[in-house]
């Protein structure tokens, strides 16, 4: 398994919210989650990025909607977790198990 | 129902740079989604919040896409950058006999005196700045879809250039202050021939796309 297999922190955090999201998953929800979520301010062009380089490593896909006036007349882009994806968010998931087993002073501290 | 008419229009000039930064549907989506929470910040704290928040995402969107243009694409901006470095080189060295070619050719300086001293002057600064403009025009067409990235890098390596030789350099601090204004319009000119590219091609994608079949 090489390192390429684990999520950076940010591909993480974006992947939940899709995950957290479902079918509503478009830029503003994503990033609005993340914001509500984690209490970090978040730029859409972040979002965007993340989401380009996950779509180009096979984590998550996307397709446009129809266009809507609230929008000016422009289409959301959706997105989805593929399998690939979902075995990376997992696969994460565990290791950050892992290796906070037995450390109690995370759990204090929060 | 919310239009742009109720709640007033995103800044023109920061969605203007968000666009060149992205291409197509992608381009839409993303600005789609900074109308909507324009629309809905306008809706609840008022148009001038909306509009602070609108260039604070703004800059932050462009300088992320330029960063994950930068590290999608290193080798091959590199080279385009250094491909624009040498074209640079050649055309820069341009205007000036042209220009004196012409000025000779029709005995300017004997009929027109006035003429001759603002071609021989400013006539050749401005020379400089079309020329750095088709260069930015060339450099952006070999770097398809990363235009404004590609040209702002080569922008900003001519900029440490001659920021460097003049920091090197005890002689010439002077001159190069007192011709800093043609410079800066020199390495501005190759943005905008980099962003003229990039609008001509995605005017060019939008007119096939609304085709009708």
């Amino acid at each position: 398994m090489s390192n390429r297999d684990y999520l950076g922190e940010f591909e993480h955090i974006i992947l939940l919210a899709l995950l957290r999201l479902q079918d509503r998953a478009y830029g503003v929800n994503v990033r609005q989650e993340i914001e509500s979520c984690t209490h970090r301010e978040v730029s859409v062009g972040a979002v965007y990025a993340t989401l380009d380089r996950l779509e180009k490593k096979g984590y998550v896909k996307s397709w446009f909607g129809e266009p809507t006036p609230e929008r000016g007349g422009r289409s959301k882009r959706f997105f989805t977790v593929t399998a690939k994806g979902m075995t990376a968010v997992n696969r994460t998931q565990h290791a950050l198990q892992t290796m906070t087993e037995g450390l109690d002073f995370i759990r204090s501290s929060s | 129902m919310i239009s742009d008419k109720d709640f007033g229009r995103p800044p023109f000039i920061a969605t203007w740079l968000v666009s060149r930064f992205v291409t197509g549907k992608e381009a839409e989506s993303l600005v789609g989604d900074l109308f909507e929470e324009f629309s809905s910040i306008a809706s609840t704290s008022g148009i001038a919040s909306a509009q602070r928040w609108y260039w604070r995402q703004a800059g932050k969107t462009v300088a992320h896409l330029a960063a994950g243009t930068l590290r999608s694409a290193p080798f091959f901006i590199a080279a385009t950058v250094i491909g624009g470095l040498l074209l640079n080189r050649v055309v820069s060295g341009l205007p000036e006999p042209a220009i004196f070619a012409v000025l000779h050719r029709y005995r300017i300086f004997d009929r027109h005196f006035s003429a001759y001293v603002f071609l021989a002057t400013d006539g050749i600064a401005i020379g400089h700045v079309v020329a750095s403009m088709l260069v930015g025009c060339v450099v952006a067409l070999a770097a398809k879809g990363k235009e404004l990235v590609t040209t702002t890098t080569l922008s900003l390596v001519l900029c440490a250039m001659a920021g460097a030789v003049v920091f090197l350099s005890s002689e010439g601090q002077g001159l190069f202050l007192w011709m800093l204004p043609w410079y800066l319009a020199d390495w501005v000119a190759i943005v905008v021939g980099g962003a003229f590219v990039h609008m001509c091609r995605s005017a060019s994608r939008d007119s096939r796309f609304s085709r009708p079949v």
